[in-house]
């Protein structure tokens, strides 16, 4: 009949009252945050949850007689002997810490502890063994055992921070059901004549009473705020907007626009001068100065544009000093200037004196278009005046139809006015250091170009051609023309291939070695790892210093082949300029047309960059050998040949250089260049002095094979060819 | 010649079509949420210590705590914290003041650590990432070349005869797209590292990371943002060996490091030191040691670990680590062991039928994977997961009648998002109940949070409206979709039908190329670039995109009657 409290207080003491008198205090060992706390009476003892995420359970009787757990740290020696000290009657370690604790026994004989854990529900046995547990999903708030409806069962309500109520039988969920508040406590109550009422607490104070309805609490979708539907307005806009559709799929063309109507417009002026002072900055050339020219780009819109930026792009050895620019919103009729400096930079001579600026921009509607302009650099930039020397490794002569012209007139820039117009040499001096002179015949029509480098006379030759076609535009006369006559060096131009390839060579190699040092570094690896990772550690053998070693050997091998890779483009600008130049050359020999010669460039100068995968000498080799198959061909029986479909590394040059040399026999007889199936059929009678056309026949047996593979796999190849340009 | 069967748009079950990914509420999103203190208002915590009576601040705290207030909680510890003691024991005439403020201060710290850990926990069993570092650099395999069904590397055939990928779409590693978006079913186990760094980044196969470490860093230093001060504890000037002998503090010190701070190595050392502490009887420690181990990708040790402290106590969330490892060690089959014998032990867990579920599911094994699903929904009949993947798999073994009660219960748990009213719309389509399917859909679109939701949504759209014959409406569906999301293969793939029967070849082939770049592992742009190579008489071309297709699906009927008769058309020639 008498009332016994405990009271846990937040320092860890619990607090023994009979009625309302003191009985005793005792503190809990190891305690650092109260947990849940309950009171079995079968067994007589404190259940309680401590910080080191144990159940522990002391017995009544223990508790009564044990010493002060709060004097232990003073008196631990005299505690151990005095043999009171507060034993705990079992444990279990759940690993985690607890929110609530419930004993109950609904049948006979058989008591549970219930433990409901942040993240586990625990059912345990008088004895602290586990009877079965569950891992939530959730986070739990409360929970109360409250009744056994079935035989060795017992179902418990647990309420969730989502608002939820489960309802489980042991482990398994029975009902679900929300709740309009976070419960922080929950109860099951009997009043009068209402039996189970579920009582829940919210953290705000407000109790609800409720029962599980059969309702279920129907999610309520929100409504999609959608129109009122008028019919014929929406047939309107339906029709109005498809008609938008329309116009859009239609102008959708691949098609560019023409020129007349660009929105927005890029011109590049070059300024006739070098910059007085040079802009040149990190150069690799070793001479004295490296000039630089301005150029000025001016992008003008017609109409609004947004985010237009601006890229300068100038082929390799060049540099720009900015290539890029962005821009604010330009309105309309508005324009934009910038002025940046080209110069050298790479130790080498250039192919090509020419650049591209390219401006994107959006237009208001969003679509992204992109202008473009290109613009050619002088000759200064790259040369500078020196004295004519008289011998040279290779020399081309080059004839005109016309009387010639002194280098005074032509080459201002170049010649010193007080030599006065005798002059009939001239030298350039290349900033890389190579010398070129240019010879003017007194009598005849011809000149002639000399250098100790073949690539070096490509600059002057263009150069040459160039201003005498300006020079004679500007005197009216039309029937100009350049020829020439001699052999094309094409045995200098395989030397320049040689080495090219000879460096391609080295690469691959460079790259094989290096994926064997990095396979064996990472073997090493892997083993230095295991060694590591074993519990008994056995001795390295020396495997650190072979990792030491093997990484040295990476770096110095990586070292070699950035070298090579710089080497590699050297020489690809070398042989791109020589192309350049043979290129011209045989022009100027063969007489061809502005087409034949587009197709000449798009066969030998197939790429801007030539990678490792993808190099100069297999582009060529297809393309030299798709024309000596097509267009050059002499029999049918060549024809038949199919193209191998992937382009990969040859092993040597001999086939590059054989079907090249070929190429150049089959032009001197006549053959002439053409893509399209259609021209080939028109005798050659555009050619001047072309002798061998090719024969009707073979056209005959050529259609006769309409489905073989090799005419379909050059159709596929032609109508790829055409979209280039 | 006889021409096969014409180009279907791409296969009945689209990839990602419908039940392409629910990921209704994973649970593992909604712990994260709960984490985050995102729906409390930020009221300042009661004025501690001024005279008047009020609750003690540490019962303060601990209530805050016990009501996931984390913010509160920590902000009022750190007032306590910064308190000088004398203030603390003032009006306390007791003789064990000192004693008592000692205690204090140590709750107040450790119940801080606690509040800071649950802000950002995340259950680490649903934490599975794998990299390309780990997959690539394995040097757990024991053969190159698995034997089948022992394995989930190997897509291998379904040995449970569910669908055929002709009807239920595959990720990128050939495995059925399941109806719950998990970490694992995101990433496919690439074979080498050129594949691994080639494969496409579309929305649904996402590229693995390039290491599993870089996800758990973000974890970390999202949670170090919470504080402005700079990290609570200054983890490189923590004794730890004093910690460890204090198993009050140590376990709270513990998940704080691991999960708050990310810091695996310090955490270990902990654990260490703390299992030496407690004469390796405590199975809590070796848990704790083995997902420090997991973490650092040493799953042998892990394992030995786990093994050992279940020897000590079974434990579910013991046994679910253990089968995490199995999984990662590509043992599937002694996972599925390891859970069965722990059923033994808990009966009715439903986690571990959801395992079990979750791994016949990637072997394959349709069939056994639903089978378990029906057995977690006996135990417990709200579960997402669950219920997502058998409305899927309903869905794709042409029930959508019964996959459409499925997702209407989802509907009816609340679960309200984008993906549902997708699955929805499709399901209604399907089941003929046209009058629903246009309005789920409009609120699917309504409720898309990203761009790849919404080109779900059109792409579902799109395939509606080739089912009712309004090829123009389909072809604007696909667009939008495109419009949404530039990857979408499967929309390449059926905007190039659409064009194949307008005629338009050149714009068909330029369609199916980009999806097969976008989608190698789909077999429908292959195959239907077959048939359009076949048609215009490209025979070389046609055969190797047909071989592409057999690699890629090599039980497809047609695709293997096409490769028959251009072989015969060869040896004709």
């Amino acid at each position: 009949g008498r009332d016994l409290i405990c009271i846990q207080s937040l320092d860890g003491m619990l607090m023994l009252f009979e009625q309302e008198s003191f009985a005793f205090g005792r503190f809990l060992p190891g305690f650092l945050l109260p947990g849940p706390l309950a009171y079995s009476s079968r067994t007589d003892s404190f259940i309680t949850v401590s910080s080191c995420q144990q159940v522990e359970s002391y017995k009544y009787q223990v508790l009564a007689f044990a010493t002060d757990a709060d004097e232990r740290q003073e008196t631990e020696q005299q505690k151990l002997s005095s043999g009171k000290r507060l034993v705990v009657d079992w444990v279990l370690n759940i690993g985690e810490q607890a929110l609530d604790i419930c004993v109950v026994s609904f049948h006979h004989g058989v008591s549970s502890v219930f433990v409901l854990g942040e993240r586990n529900f625990f059912c345990l046995k008088d004895n602290g063994q586990i009877r079965f547990m569950k891992k939530l999903d959730y986070s739990p708030s409360c929970f109360i055992p409250y009744c056994s409806v079935q035989e060795g069962t017992i179902n418990t309500l647990i309420g969730t921070h989502s608002k939820m109520l489960n309802v489980y039988q042991d482990v398994t969920l029975k009902w679900a059901t929300q709740l309009p508040h976070i419960p922080v406590s929950v109860k099951v109550a009997n009043f009068q004549d209402l039996k189970g009422v579920i009582v829940t607490l919210s953290d705000d104070g407000h109790l609800q009473c409720s029962y599980l309805g059969t309702d279920p609490s129907l999610f309520q979708a929100p409504k999609v705020d959608s129109r009122e539907i008028n019919y014929e307005e929406m047939n309107a806009e339906m029709k109005e907007l498809q008609k938008i559709i329309r116009e859009a799929t239609k102008t959708q063309d691949i098609l560019p626009e023409s020129e007349k109507q660009r929105d927005l417009t890029v011109t590049a002026e070059v300024s006739p001068d070098l910059d007085a002072e040079s802009q040149a900055t990190d150069s690799e050339v070793k001479a004295e100065t490296v000039p630089s020219v301005s150029v000025k780009i001016t992008i003008q819109s017609r109409v609004a544009v947004q985010k237009p930026s601006l890229a300068v792009c100038v082929q390799a050895p060049l540099a720009v000093t900015c290539d890029q620019f962005s821009f604010e919103d330009l309105e309309p009729d508005s324009s934009e200037t910038v002025v940046l400096s080209v110069f050298l930079k790479g130790n080498c001579s250039p192919s090509e004196l020419e650049g591209n600026c390219m401006v994107s921009y959006n237009i208001p509607t969003g679509i992204p278009r992109v202008a473009q302009c290109s613009f050619s650099l002088p000759l200064r930039l790259v040369c500078l005046p020196a004295q004519p020397s008289k011998a040279a490794a290779h020399k081309l002569t080059i004839d005109t139809n016309k009387p010639p012209v002194t280098f005074l007139t032509i080459f201002p820039d170049f010649v010193d006015a007080s030599e006065g117009d005798q002059a009939n040499a001239l030298g350039f001096q290349f900033l890389t250091g190579s010398k070129t002179t240019l010879l003017a015949s007194k009598t005849s029509q011809r000149y002639r170009i000399q250098s100790e480098q073949l690539e070096d006379l490509w600059l002057i030759a263009k150069e040459l051609t160039r201003r005498l076609e300006e020079h004679f535009k500007k005197q009216n006369c039309k029937d100009f023309a350049c020829t020439f006559s001699g052999s094309i060096p094409l045995q200098e131009y395989f030397e320049l291939i040689d080495r090219h390839f000879e460096l391609r060579l080295n690469t691959e190699r460079f790259r094989e070695l290096l994926s064997e040092r990095a396979v064996q570094f990472r073997a090493i690896e892997r083993r230095l790892l295991s060694r590591f990772k074993d519990r008994t550690p056995a001795p390295l053998q020396h495997l650190d210093t072979l990792l030491e070693g093997t990484f040295r050997e990476v770096i110095a091998l990586a070292d070699a082949a950035e070298e090579n890779q710089a080497n590699l483009f050297q020489a690809f600008a070398k042989l791109k300029s020589a192309t350049h130049l043979v290129i011209m050359l045989i022009s100027l020999w063969q007489k061809l047309s502005t087409d034949q010669v587009a197709i000449l460039e798009a066969t030998f100068l197939p790429l801007a960059e030539d990678t490792q995968e993808l190099g100069w000498e297999e582009a060529v080799d297809a393309a030299v050998s798709y024309l000596l198959r097509t267009c050059l061909s002499k029999s049918s029986k060549e024809q038949a040949l199919t193209l191998s479909s992937q382009l990969c590394m040859p092993k040597d040059t001999s086939r590059l250089k054989k079907n090249i040399t070929l190429f150049c026999d089959r032009l001197a007889k006549g053959g002439r260049l053409a893509l399209s199936a259609d021209s080939a059929t028109q005798p050659a009678a555009g050619v001047p002095g072309g002798c061998a056309t090719i024969p009707e026949s073979e056209l005959e047996e050529r259609a006769a094979v309409p489905g073989s593979m090799a005419a379909f796999a050059r159709h596929s190849h032609v109508t790829k060819q055409r979209s280039k340009p | 010649l006889e021409r096969p069967a014409p180009p279907r748009p791409g296969g009945r079950g689209e990839a990602r079509r419908g039940p392409a990914r629910p990921s209704p509420a994973a649970p593992r999103q909604q712990r994260e949420e709960h984490g985050r203190p995102r729906s409390l208002s930020r009221s300042a915590p009661s004025p501690v210590g001024t005279g008047r009576m009020g609750l003690e601040p540490l019962f303060q705290a601990w209530s805050y705590f016990r009501r996931r207030k984390f913010r509160e909680c920590a902000d009022l510890c750190s007032q306590l914290l910064e308190r000088p003691p004398g203030e603390q024991v003032a009006g306390r005439a007791r003789p064990r003041y000192f004693t008592f403020y000692f205690i204090l201060i140590q709750a107040a710290w450790s119940l801080k650590t606690r509040a800071l850990t649950e802000m950002v926990y995340v259950d680490e069993i649903d934490i599975d990432q794998e990299g390309i570092a780990e997959m690539i650099l394995d040097e757990n395999a024991i053969a190159q070349v698995a034997r089948p069904g022992t394995s989930l590397k190997l897509p291998g055939t379904s040995q449970g005869g569910g669908p055929s990928p002709a009807v239920r779409p595959v990720t990128q590693s050939g495995r059925p797209i399941t109806g719950f978006v998990r970490p694992s079913t995101q990433s496919g186990r690439p074979s080498t590292m050129e594949q691994a760094i080639r494969t496409p980044r579309t929305a649904l196969t996402a590229r693995p990371i390039t290491s599993a470490s870089g996800g758990y860093v973000r974890l970390g230093t999202a949670s170090m943002l919470t504080n402005p001060d700079g990290p609570f504890i200054n983890l490189s000037r923590l004794n730890l060996a004093k910690y460890a002998q204090k198993p009050k503090l140590a376990k709270a010190l513990f998940e704080y490091i691991f999960h708050h701070e990310n810091d695996v190595k310090n955490a270990l050392d902990l654990a260490a030191l703390a299992t030496e502490h407690a004469q390796f009887k405590d199975w809590w420690w070796k848990v704790q040691i083995g997902k420090c181990y997991y973490r650092l990708g040493l799953y042998r040790e892990a394992e030995k670990q786990f093994k050992s402290a279940l020897k000590q106590q079974d434990m579910v969330d013991t046994i679910l680590y253990l089968a995490k490892v199995y999984l990662r060690l590509d043992q599937p089959v002694t996972a599925l062991n390891l859970f069965k014998q722990g059923l033994d032990r808990f009966p009715g867990e439903v986690t571990l039928i959801c395992g079990i579920a979750r791994i016949y599911e990637e072997m394959d094994n349709i069939s056994s994977a639903a089978e378990y699903y029906k057995d977690v929904l006996k135990q417990d009949n709200t579960h997402v997961e669950a219920i997502a993947c058998i409305g899927s798999n309903h869905f794709y073994s042409d029930q959508p009648e019964i996959a459409l009660r499925f997702y209407r219960r989802l509907l009816q748990m609340g679960v309200y998002n984008c993906q549902l009213f997708n699955n929805l719309g499709l399901c209604c389509f399907y089941a003929q109940q046209y009058d629903m399917t246009l309005s789920s859909f409009e609120r699917a679109l309504f409720l898309a949070e990203n761009e790849e939701e919404t080109a779900d949504v059109w792409y579902n759209l799109g395939h509606v409206a080739v089912g009712i014959g309004d090829l123009n409406l389909a072809y604007q569906c696909f667009k939008l979709t495109l419009v949404h999301n530039n990857d979408y293969a499967e929309a390449y793939n059926n905007l190039a039908v659409l064009e194949m029967r307008k005629g338009h070849v050149e714009q068909a082939r330029a369609l199916l190329q980009t999806a097969s770049s976008l989608a190698p592992h789909m077999y429908e742009p292959h195959f239907n670039f077959a048939i359009l190579s076949e048609k215009i008489g490209d025979l070389q071309r046609s055969y190797t995109a047909a071989q592409k297709s057999e690699a890629a699906f090599p039980g497809h009927v047609d695709t293997q009657q096409l490769i028959k008769q251009l072989k015969e058309h060869f040896a004709m020639l």
